[in-house]
Order: C-alpha cells, then sequence, then structure tokens
C-alpha cells in the first residue's frame, strides 16, 4: 500500500469515531460553552447579546469567588493527601514478592467499582450524627455529643481522596515499576543509606508518576459533582455542584456556561503545565 | 597469588533461594591484594549471585565474607566500600556525568573543592575530559561503560566488582575496553574481581580465572593452568575447543602420568592431576586440538587418520579427521603445506600435551 493510501485508509478507520465525537461532543460543549459570552435572560434561557458580565460576576461576587477558591483549595488538598497517601502504598506495591500482590492491587482499584451513591452513601452511614464514627467516639467516652464530621470540607477531601486514589497510585506504580533497580543499588554501593537512597534516586525518578498521578486527581476533583453535593451538603460548594445548580434549577445558562468555562479553562491549564514540564524534563 | 596477601576471603558462601533447585556454593575463595580475578561461567552458574553477595547486594544463607581479616557478611552495601559496575551501567539518569561520578564523594561527605578535584581528574584517567556536563542519555553505550567506571574507581574502593561491564558494546569496542580496563587495574593497582561468560575476555584480563560450573566452583587457577590442565570434562569443554577421546587406563605410575589405551588400540601417554586413576579404570583423553602433528608417515605414537573436511577461517585452517577412535578436531596455521590437504587425504597425528580426565 502506498503512503497515501495508507493515510486515507487510517483517515477511513477514523471517521466514525470522529463523527460521532464532533456531533455529540464537541459542538454541544462549543455550544454551550459560547453560552457564557451571552446575557442572562430569565424568560428565554439567553439573549444572543454578547456580554462579559457572566465572566465578570464570577470574579467580583464574593458567593461565586468562593466557590473558585474552595474547589481549588479542596482539589488542592485531595490531591496533596492523595500523593502523601498513595506514594507509600505504590512503593510497597512495586517492591513487595507477596503472594497477596494481586488482592491488594484489587483493593486498590475497587473503590471504582461500586456506585458512585452506594459509596457515598456507605460514607453518610459512617460519618452521620448518628453514623458508626460518632458513635464509637461517644461510646469510648471521647466525646459526648456526636461531632460534625458529615457537610464539612474535611469529610469531601476524605471522600475524594478515598475514590481518587487509584488516579494517583496506578502512575505512580508504572512510574516506580520502570525504575532499574540497579540504580538504588548502585546508589547503596556508592555509599548511600537507604534514605539517601530514596532521595537522591527514587524520587526524583518517579517525578513523572507523580505528575501524572496530581493532574488526574486534580482535574477529577475539582470536576467532581456527586461527593460534595452529597457530603459537602449546602455547607461546602465546589464549583461542580455550583455548575449543576444554575444549569438545572437557577437555570442561568450563561451563567453556568461561564462556570463551566472556567473550570475547564483551569483543568486544561493543569494538564498543559504539566505537558510543558515533561518535554523540559526530557530535554 | 602465592606473593600476594589476601584482601577478600569466601568461606564456604552459599545462597539459596528459597525452594528453588539451583543453588549457589558452598564457595571458598580468596583474592590478593592487586589481583584481576575473573569469575567467568555460563549463565546461571552463579556469578553474578556471587558478586552481589561481595557488594552486600545479597546476603549469603551460609557462609562468610571477610574483608582484611574481618567479617562483613551482614555489613550492608555502604559500609563495604566496593566500587560496583553494573552489566547496564546503572548510571543515574537525571543526575550529570559531574554529579554521577561525584555521587560516592557526596555520600562520604568529601569537600566541595575535592569532589571537582577528584572527579575531574577520574573522568580524564577514563579517557572522558569535557563529558561532565552532560546527561547519560547523551553518551554513547562505550562513554557510559567508562563513566560506570569512574563513578566506581572514584571512591577509592578496596575492591573493583565489574559484572559483565563490556557484554552491551559492540565486538570492536568490547576488544579495547578489556585492554584499557586491564590498563587501568594495573596502573591503580586496585583488587579487581570481574564476572563474564566470556572466556577470551576472561583470559585476556586476568590472573586467575574461577570458572563456575552450577554453583561451584570447577577449577580455578591462572589462564594457562585452565586451558593446559583441566580437570574435569566440563572445564576442558568449556575453555577452548578440546578433543576429548574415550579411552582405558593400562598404566598409572601414581604421581601424574599415565598410560591409555583408547578405540582402534592406539596407546597414548598423558599427564593427570588425579593421581587415584589407576589401571582397568575408564578415562577421558584430552588433546587440544593445535597440539596435534599432522605428520605423512607412521611412526611409534601416531594415529591414522583420514581428512574429512577443510575449514580455511583466514589465519588458520580446520581439520575435521577421522580417526578409527572417533572424529578428531585439528587446527593448523593458514600455511601452504596445509591447504594443500585435501578432504580424503590420508595422515598420521602425532598427539602432543595429552591430558587425562576422570571419565564422569
Amino acid at each position: 500500500m502506498s503512503a497515501a493510501a495508507d493515510r486515507r485508509f487510517g483517515i477511513g478507520l477514523m471517521t466514525p469515531i470522529g463523527l460521532l465525537y464532533l456531533l455529540f461532543l464537541i459542538l454541544p460543549i462549543g455550544f454551550f460553552l459560547s453560552m457564557g459570552f451571552f446575557k442572562y435572560d430569565v424568560f428565554g434561557l439567553y439573549k444572543a447579546e454578547l456580554t462579559g458580565e457572566n465572566f465578570a460576576r464570577l470574579v467580583v461576587d464574593s458567593y461565586y469567588q468562593d466557590i473558585v477558591l474552595l474547589t481549588l483549595k479542596l482539589a488542592g488538598l485531595t490531591t496533596l493527601f492523595s500523593l502523601i497517601l498513595g506514594y507509600p502504598l505504590a512503593f510497597f506495591l512495586t517492591r513487595t514478592q507477596s503472594m497477596w500482590r494481586g488482592a491488594l492491587m484489587f483493593m486498590v482499584v475497587a473503590p471504582l467499582t461500586t456506585g458512585v451513591i452506594v459509596r457515598t452513601y456507605g460514607w453518610i452511614v459512617l460519618m452521620g450524627a448518628e453514623g458508626i464514627v460518632n458513635k464509637t467516639l461517644i461510646a469510648l467516652g471521647l466525646v459526648d455529643r456526636p461531632i460534625q464530621i458529615l457537610h464539612t470540607e474535611t469529610a469531601v477531601v476524605i471522600a475524594l481522596v478515598h475514590i481518587l486514589m487509584p488516579y494517583m497510585v496506578f502512575p505512580l506504580i508504572s512510574a516506580l515499576a520502570s525504575q532499574d533497580p540497579n540504580l538504588e543499588r548502585a546508589a547503596s554501593t556508592l555509599g548511600a543509606s537507604r534514605a539517601r537512597c530514596f532521595f537522591e534516586v527514587t524520587l526524583p525518578l518517579s517525578r513523572a508518576g507523580i505528575l501524572m498521578g496530581s493532574v488526574l486527581v486534580f482535574t477529577l476533583s475539582a470536576g467532581s459533582v456527586v461527593i460534595p453535593q452529597l457530603i459537602g451538603g449546602k455547607d461546602v460548594q465546589m464549583m461542580g455542584q455550583s455548575i449543576y445548580e444554575l444549569v438545572l434549577h437557577t437555570l442561568n445558562w450563561p451563567l453556568g456556561s461561564a462556570m463551566a468555562s472556567l473550570l475547564v479553562l483551569m483543568q486544561f491549564s493543569i494538564i498543559f503545565l504539566y505537558f510543558r514540564s515533561n518535554r523540559r524534563a526530557r530535554r | 597469588m602465592s606473593t600476594r596477601e589476601t584482601i577478600l576471603a569466601l568461606e564456604g558462601v552459599t545462597k539459596r533461594y528459597g525452594d528453588a533447585p539451583g543453588v549457589v556454593g558452598p564457595i571458598d575463595l580468596a583474592i590478593g591484594k592487586g589481583e584481576f580475578l575473573t569469575l567467568l561461567g555460563p549463565s546461571g552458574c552463579g556469578k553474578t549471585t556471587t558478586l552481589q553477595i561481595v557488594a552486600g547486594l545479597l546476603e549469603p544463607t551460609a557462609g562468610r565474607v571477610m574483608l582484611n581479616g574481618r567479617d562483613i557478611t551482614h555489613s550492608p552495601p555502604p559500609q563495604r566500600d566496593m566500587g560496583l559496575v553494573f552489566q547496564n551501567y546503572a548510571l543515574f539518569p537525571h543526575k550529570t556525568i559531574f554529579d554521577n561520578v561525584a555521587f560516592g564523594l557526596r555520600m562520604r561527605k568529601v569537600p566541595k573543592a575535592e569532589i571537582t578535584e577528584r572527579v575531574m581528574d577520574m573522568l580524564r584517567i577514563v579517557g572522558l575530559p569535557d563529558v561532565e556536563r552532560r546527561l547519560p542519555d547523551q553518551l554513547s553505550g562505550g562513554q557510559r561503560q567508562r563513566v560506570a567506571l569512574a563513578r566506581a574507581l572514584v571512591i577509592q574502593p578496596t575492591i573493583l566488582l565489574l559484572d559483565e561491564p563490556l557484554s552491551n558494546l559492540d565486538a570492536m569496542l568490547r576488544k579495547r575496553m578489556r585492554h584499557e580496563i586491564r590498563d587501568l587495574q594495573q596502573r591503580l593497582g586496585i583488587t579487581t574481581i570481574f564476572v563474564t561468560h566470556d572466556q577470551d575476555e576472561a583470559f585476556e584480563m586476568s590472573d586467575r580465572v574461577a570458572l563456575l560450573d552450577r554453583g561451584s566452583i570447577a577449577q580455578i587457577g591462572s589462564p594457562e593452568d585452565l586451558y593446559d590442565a583441566p580437570t574435569t570434562r566440563f572445564v576442558a569443554e568449556f575453555i577452548g575447543d578440546a578433543n576429548l577421546i574415550d579411552g582405558q587406563v593400562v598404566a598409572a605410575d601414581g604421581q601424574g602420568l599415565v598410560r591409555l589405551q583408547i578405540a582402534g588400540g592406539s596407546e597414548m601417554v598423558a599427564r593427570t592431576a588425579d593421581t587415584t586413576l589407576a589401571p582397568g579404570q575408564q578415562a577421558l583423553l584430552m588433546i587440544r586440538p593445535e597440539r596435534i602433528e599432522l605428520v605423512d608417515a607412521a611412526a611409534p605414537g601416531t594415529v591414522p587418520a583420514r581428512v574429512r573436511n577443510r575449514v580455511f577461517s583466514g589465519e588458520r585452517i580446520t581439520f575435521e579427521l577421522d580417526t578409527a577412535g572417533g572424529p578428531i578436531v585439528c587446527t593448523k596455521p593458514s600455511l601452504p603445506q596445509f591447504r594443500l590437504l585435501d578432504p580424503g587425504a590420508k595422515v598420521w597425528l602425532q598427539p602432543g600435551d595429552c591430558r587425562a580426565l576422570r571419565a564422569s
């Protein structure tokens, strides 16, 4: 087959899925996002009149400002704690010779195999005022009255870290597993203690996994809706919930769209930074 | 060896892997100060395991490792002061060449100015000035190999350990590096243990060679010892080419000389390391292919043969000969009289330096 025919064949293979994406993903999202530049209209969803006021409102209106900042904060904290908890786990899973390795790997993925609603209700049962945690604390005499766990930022971060853990752990495992074990051996014969081996060799060489896992966890937690909704409730408002509210309840599509655009922009900037730093690292 | 003072000794070192059948050891080995010792053997013979036990990367199941009379069996690698060069070099890919070489000195908290001086000196010694700012990726295989050497040598280790360091290089470079490493070792006078499966490498570089077979030392000695006086069939076959002919002992003086009768009735006198060989026992007669003279008339001690095949390979000619005792291979320099010896020609063989081995 000639190169040109090859290319035609390739294009032919890609056409159906390309059309599907174009029609049902790119066009609707493009349309929805562009709505952020239209004027809000109480009766007709929007007026075909270009304006920057929706975006301005996100920045100026302290209500929405708080939502954006809280989203950044909780996504950042979720990423940080996923990394702190996930790194030792990934490290252990790559090194262990245990016969339980497969089972342990499955336990990392397990959260993904249960439905989001079931899992989240699990958290509610655990963290509610009548929940297991509170009952235990009271039974142990550590507190007299149930403490507020549900509907706090902490609860949201705990739930997000839990569900997003595989997205952190698997990139880390792949980065750690691809490391030449001789590098640590070399470091140790050259006089490096276990800790020095880790900080001089293992950690810097797992940078790609750390970045990849962080990007995934950050973008996914920043865009999450169900967990902040069910576990955070009205008290912990993140951008996902806010978009959901604006589009389906308040019916302010232009503002919802502006918020969605901002979220997509935030996520894309993170991904962009990731690729740029990777390219720099390779050079 | 006798003149050298022992620096490292393995005493009954054994390594078992769980219930796996492959056991390494027990290995007893003494290495003299400044000696270049090679652990030679086919893959899976335990040579790398032995090296890793010396480096402290593996703990032996039994036995002791003594360094300068001190038991270091359970000392972790950082306390052993050994420079190890890996087969794949294991350079730190995220560090510059300078930082790679400086690594061991930094771990030893050597002052900065001294580090710079020693690293640059060592890079000059291995023939790599001006690459210190590059990353390992930007170097060729041969250059990386030199960096790995520099990194291991700059810490002035008590012993230099080389784990098949040449096997990832192309043939030309490999030959050159043999001489470079040997030369460097002699210049620095550093005790070296070299692991390889390549007999040429082992012979060209080493003071002594330990040939390993299935986890134990089959024979240890100078390259000449191993070549001239193998003690087992494995050694005779692994080292160089050998004609091995079945025979029977007809006489033995109990001091290393025996007379063997081989199939076809011819009798040969051979040296042996096995003084227990007694008349009537089965034995193997080993003759190196280049020690056989070809003569054109029968004489005492000759064996009649016919040329079956002649293979010309430039500087030498290999003859495959049929005798009553079986096929025999004989190599000759590529001289005119041998080029004329065609298949079918009748010749008489006069074997020299025969060795007798116990039939296994």
